[in-house]
C-alpha cells in the first residue's frame, strides 16, 4: 500500500502496477483531473504539481515514490491570488496548460525567483503554452509577486 | 431594436473570460478528463515503414499480455463505409487494408483494463512488411504533382512581357519547413455505445463534422451519434477533420462492448493529426526604378500525403496584397509518403506571406527605398484582382500607426549600422492581407422568466473566447447584463454549428446569434401586440429598444415592459428563437471580403559571433473589424505572434529521409517558443466595422501569426546583411 497525501487528504492506493506515474494516479485513480498530461515525457510542464513545497513533473514521478509526501494539485489551491491574476490578465486561452502554469507560478513565489520579468520568463520556461499566453502569464505572476 | 451597427467599434476594453473560473481551478473538463463506468483503455500500433504492405501481423503475445481484452488489426477490423468529405476530405477508415502509406500509420489498436497494460501490449504486436521505396523528397520526379488543385490559379495582365520590360527584377525562391500544430491537449476520444447510439467525448474544432463522419462510417443515423466537446486543449487547425483515431476508438468500443478511451501520445500527435505543409515559393517581381510594382509572379509547391487532401493556396496572397497591373499565381501539390498535411493556423497565407513580404523587402533594397515606403507606394486601394472595393481595409493605418509606435524613423537605413555591444540590431517590417472563410451556422437564443438567457450552438471554444464573446453579444442585443446570459456549446445536439476554423467562427456564429436575437425581440414585440394593456401594444420592431431587460418605445424608456413581465402576462416560462447565418456573396454586395489586415514591426538582436537571434520587440497592429472583446482579441493576436515566432525561428518537423519517420516527434526535440523567447509585444487594433457581415467582425484567430516570419527575416537582413530565404532561421545560417 502506498499512501498519497493529496491536498491534505490521505489516499491509500494499491499500486500493484509499479509503472503508474503520479500523474496517472492523480487523474485515473483519484479522479483529480485538474492536473494535465501534455507530453508524458517531462517536456511541457502541464503536469506540474507541488510536492513537499517544490514543483515537480508528476509524469516523471512514479506514484510509488510518493508514499507519505505532501502533494498539492490545482484542486488544492484555495482562491490563491495567482488564480485571480491569471483571469484578470487573460493568462490562458484553451486553459490546458493553466493548471501547470499556476502550480509552477505559485511555487516560483516560494523559490524567490520572480524578482524581474526576465527571471519570471526564465523560470516559467518549463511550462509550455501552445496558445501563446506567455506575456500575460508574466504579467499575472509579476503582479502577484509584487504584492506577495 | 438596438442594432449592432449602433455599437462602437470596440465594445469596451473586454471582460474576463467567462470560463476563466473553471480553467484556473482545474474544473474545465477536456475529453481525456472524462471517465465512464467499466471504461477500457486503448493504445494504437503504428507502422514503422513509410510505404509497403503488411505481410504478417502477429498479435498472439499482445493478446496474452496482462489485462488485454482485444487486439484489432486489418485482419479482424470491422468494414467501415467511406468517409465523407466535409469542407475537405477526411481520412478513410483505418485498418481496412494491408497497405502502408506513411510512417506512423495506424495498423492496430489494443484494448486493455488500464492504460499501462494497453500501452505495454501494443509494443508486443509483431509486424512484418514488404518494403516499398517511399517517395519522400518533394522534388522527386516520380512523385505525382497536382496542378491548380483548387482551381484558383489566377492571371491578369501580361506578366511575361511586364517582367521582360521591367527595369528592376527580383527572382527568388523562398521555402518554409513542415510544422506541427501540437495543441497542448492530447487529442482523445472516449467512445461509448448504448445499443445503436453512440456518445463521444472528443477533442475537435467542429462537433457536427465528427458526428457526420462517424455516423457515415459506422452506418448509423446522424442523430444516433452525439459528440461532446465542451473544452478542447487547443487545436490551431488540428481538430478540423475526423482523424483516424476517432473511428478506431469507436470500433474498439464496439468490439469490447464497453466504453473505450483512446488518448494519443505526444509522438502520435505528430503523425495522427496532420501538420503544416512544407512550401516552396518561386517569386518574380518586376518594378520601375522608383519601386512601383509592374508584375508579380508567384508559384508555389506544397506537400501532400498519398491519400490526403489539403487547401494551402500559398500564392493567393499575391493576388490581394499589392496593386500590380500584371499578376500570375499558380499552386501545385506533390504527393509523398508522409503523414497527412493539414490546416495549421493561417494555412497557405503564413507561408505565402513569408515569401511575398521577403521579396518586397528585397525589392526595397534593390531600388533604395525604405521598406515601409515601398509597401505604402504599392498599396492596393481596391481589390487588385476584381477592381472592387474592399469590405473594409485599414492596412495603411496598420503600417502607419505601427511605424509610429515602433519608432521606425529611428532606423538607420544602412545594413549592419545599428549595434549594441556584440549584438547587431535590425528593424524589419511586413504587411499582411489575410483571407478568411465563413461557413453557415445556426444558433438558438432562449429567454427565461427568471431573467436568464441562454445561447446555444454546436460550435467549440478552442481558447478563442467563443463562450465569452457570444454571451456578450447576446447580452448587448437583448439589453441584458452579460452575467444573465450563458453561452452553451460543444454538443452536436445543439443547433448545427460552424467549424472553429478559417478565422470565420466569430462572424458565422455571431451573425447567427444576431439573427436569433432579432427574431426573439420580434417575438416579444408580437406578444406585446396581443396585450391591449401593454404600453407596447401598437409598436413595430423598428420603434423599440431593449436595455436592462426592458423593451420600450424608442426614445421613451418609461413606456415599456420588462421581458420577464411580458412572459408572465402571457403565462410563459420562456421564449426562444432560432437564428442562422450564411456567408454573403461578394457579387451581390459588390465588394470583396477583405479579411483582417495587419502590420508587423520587429527588432532583432543578432549575436555577431554566434549567430544567435533574439527578438527584442514586436509591434503588431491589426484591423480586425469590430472587436467584441478587446482583452480576448489581444490574446488571439498574442498567441498568433508566438506561433509566428515559432515558425520564424524554431519549428521544423524533420523527416528522416531514409525511413520516412518523423525524427523529432517530441516536445524535447521539436522546438516551440517558451516564455524566455518572448520579446516585448505591443498589440493594437485599428479599422472600422466590416461591411461584409451583419456584426462587422473579421476573424483575428490566425492573422497574428502571419507576417511575423517575414518581418523577422527582413530585420535579420537589416542587422546582418544576410538574406535568409528559408524557415526556420537557425544559428548555423547566420554564422560566417
Ligand atoms: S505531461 Fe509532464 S511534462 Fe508534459
Ligand atoms: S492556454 Fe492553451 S496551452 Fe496554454
Amino acid at each position: 500500500m502506498t499512501t498519497l497525501i493529496v491536498n491534505g487528504m490521505e489516499h491509500p492506493l494499491d499500486l500493484a502496477d509499479p509503472r503508474v506515474t503520479l500523474l496517472d494516479a492523480l487523474r485515473d485513480r483519484l479522479g483529480l483531473t485538474g492536473t494535465k498530461k501534455g507530453c508524458d515525457q517531462g517536456a511541457c510542464g502541464a503536469c506540474t504539481v507541488i510536492a513537499d513545497g517544490r514543483r515537480i513533473l508528476s509524469c516523471l514521478t512514479l506514484a510509488a515514490q510518493c508514499d507519505g509526501r505532501e502533494i498539492t494539485t490545482i484542486e488544492g489551491l484555495e482562491s490563491h491570488p495567482m488564480q485571480d491574476a491569471f483571469m484578470r490578465h487573460d493568462a490562458f486561452q484553451c486553459g490546458y496548460c493553466t493548471s501547470g502554469q499556476i502550480m509552477s507560478a505559485v511555487a516560483l513565489l516560494g523559490e524567490d525567483r520572480a524578482g524581474s520579468d526576465d527571471d519570471i520568463r526564465e523560470f516559467m520556461s518549463g511550462n509550455l503554452c501552445r496558445c501563446g499566453a506567455y506575456s500575460n502569464i508574466v504579467a499575472a505572476v509579476r503582479e502577484v509577486a509584487r504584492h506577495a | 431594436m438596438t442594432t449592432i451597427q449602433q455599437q462602437p467599434r470596440i465594445l469596451g476594453p473586454g471582460i474576463n473570460r467567462v470560463d476563466g473560473p473553471l480553467k484556473v481551478t482545474g474544473q474545465a473538463r477536456y475529453a481525456n478528463d472524462f471517465s465512464l463506468p467499466g471504461m477500457a483503455y486503448a493504445a494504437v500500433v503504428r507502422s514503422t515503414i513509410a510505404s509497403g504492405r503488411i505481410t504478417r501481423i502477429d498479435t498472439t503475445a499482445a493478446e496474452k499480455s496482462a489485462g488485454v481484452m482485444r487486439v484489432i488489426t486489418h485482419e479482424n477490423a470491422d468494414h467501415l463505409a467511406a468517409a465523407p468529405a466535409t469542407f475537405i476530405k477526411n481520412p478513410q477508415a483505418p485498418l481496412q487494408d494491408d497497405v502502408i502509406r506513411y510512417h506512423g500509420q495506424y495498423i492496430g489498436v489494443v484494448v486493455a483494463d488500464t492504460q499501462q497494460n494497453a500501452t505495454a501490449a501494443a509494443r508486443l504486436v509483431e509486424v512484418e512488411y514488404e518494403l516499398h521505396e517511399a517517395l519522400l523528397d518533394p522534388h522527386d520526379p516520380r512523385a505525382e504533382r497536382i496542378k491548380d488543385p483548387w482551381g484558383e490559379d489566377t492571371a491578369w495582365g501580361d506578366v511575361r512581357t511586364a517582367l521582360k520590360r521591367a527595369p528592376v527584377m527580383i527572382d527568388q525562391t523562398y521555402t518554409t519547413s513542415e510544422n506541427t500544430n501540437n495543441p497542448l491537449g492530447l487529442f482523445t476520444t472516449l467512445a461509448a455505445w448504448d445499443g445503436d447510439t453512440l456518445t463521444l467525448h472528443d477533442s475537435n474544432q467542429w462537433p457536427n463534422m465528427v458526428q457526420m463522419v462517424v455516423a457515415t462510417m459506422f452506418g448509423v443515423p446522424e442523430d444516433a451519434v452525439r459528440v461532446l466537446t465542451p473544452f478542447v486543449g487547443g487545436g490551431f487547425g488540428a481538430g478540423l477533420r475526423c482523424w483516424s483515431h476517432i473511428p478506431l476508438a469507436v470500433m474498439a468500443a464496439r468490439h469490447v462492448g464497453r466504453p473505450v478511451k483512446l488518448e494519443l501520445t505526444r509522438p502520435e500527435m505528430f503523425t495522427g493529426l496532420g501538420h503544416r505543409t512544407a512550401s516552396f515559393n518561386w517569386i518574380k517581381l518586376g518594378a520601375t526604378r522608383d519601386g512601383r510594382l509592374t508584375a508579380i509572379e508567384h508559384e508555389s509547391l506544397t506537400t501532400l500525403s498519398m491519400e490526403g487532401d489539403e487547401y494551402e493556396p500559398c500564392s493567393s496572397v499575391s493576388c490581394s496584397a499589392y496593386a500590380s497591373p500584371n499578376v500570375t499565381t499558380r499552386d501545385q501539390q506533390v504527393k509523398l509518403n508522409i503523414p497527412w498535411t493539414n490546416f495549421m493556423r493561417a494555412p497557405g497565407d503564413s507561408q505565402g506571406n513569408f515569401a511575398l513580404e521577403s521579396a518586397i523587402d528585397e525589392l526595397a533594397w534593390e531600388v533604395g527605398l525604405d521598406p515601409l515606403e515601398i509597401r505604402l507606394l504599392n498599396y492596393a486601394e481596391v481589390d487588385p484582382k476584381t477592381g472592387r472595393p474592399w469590405s473594409s481595409n485599414a492596412l495603411r493605418q496598420c503600417l502607419e500607426i505601427g511605424a509610429q509606435r515602433f519608432g521606425w524613423s529611428r532606423r538607420n537605413p544602412e545594413i549592419r549600422s545599428m549595434r549594441e555591444g556584440h549584438e547587431l540590431i535590425g528593424y524589419g517590417v511586413a504587411g499582411v492581407s489575410f483571407f478568411w472563410y465563413q461557413q453557415p451556422c445556426s444558433a438558438k437564443v432562449i429567454f427565461r422568466a427568471d431573467g436568464s438567457a441562454y445561447v446555444r450552438s454546436a460550435v467549440t471554444d478552442i481558447g478563442t473566447g467563443t463562450y465569452t464573446i457570444m454571451a456578450q453579444l447576446a447580452a448587448r442585443l437583448l439589453g441584458l447584463d452579460v452575467e444573465q446570459v450563458e453561452m452553451q456549446l460543444g454538443d452536436s445536439e445543439m443547433p448545427a454549428g460552424a467549424a472553429a476554423g478559417g478565422s470565420g467562427l466569430t462572424a458565422a456564429v455571431g451573425s447567427a446569434v444576431h439573427d436569433a436575437c432579432g427574431r426573439l425581440v420580434q417575438k416579444f414585440v408580437d406578444l406585446a401586440a396581443t396585450d391591449p394593456f401593454s404600453p407596447l401594444a401598437d409598436v413595430g420592431i423598428e420603434n423599440v429598444e431593449v436595455s436592462e431587460g426592458r423593451l420600450y418605445r424608442k426614445g421613451d424608456p418609461t413606456r415599456g415592459e420588462s421581458l420577464a413581465r411580458i412572459l408572465a402576462v402571457h403565462g410563459l416560462d420562456e421564449l426562444a428563437a432560432d437564428g442562422s447565418s450564411t456567408p454573403n456573396s461578394p457579387d451581390e454586395l459588390g465588394m470583396t471580403p477583405a479579411g483582417a489586415r495587419g502590420a508587423r514591426f520587429v527588432e532583432v538582436r543578432v549575436d555577431e559571433d554566434l549567430g544567435r537571434v533574439r527578438l527584442a520587440r514586436i509591434v503588431t497592429v491589426n484591423d480586425g473589424g469590430r472587436i467584441l472583446n478587446e482583452k480576448l482579441a489581444r490574446s488571439q493576436i498574442l498567441g498568433g505572434t508566438v506561433g509566428g515566432i515559432g515558425m520564424a525561428l524554431f519549428e521544423d518537423t524533420v523527416t528522416d529521409m531514409d525511413t520516412g519517420r518523423i525524427a523529432n516527434a517530441t516536445f524535447g526535440d521539436y522546438l516551440v517558443p517558451v516564455n524566455a523567447d518572448m520579446p516585448d509585444v505591443h498589440i493594437e487594433f485599428v479599422g472600422e466595422p466590416d461591411a461584409f457581415n451583419p456584426i462587422g467582425v473579421k476573424g483575428v484567430g490566425e492573422i497574428g501569426l502571419v507576417g511575423v516570419a517575414a518581418a523577422v527575416a527582413n530585420a535579420i537582413f537589416h542587422a546582418t546583411g544576410k538574406r535568409i530565404r528559408s524557415l526556420p532561421i537557425t544559428m548555423d545560417m547566420l554564422m560566417d
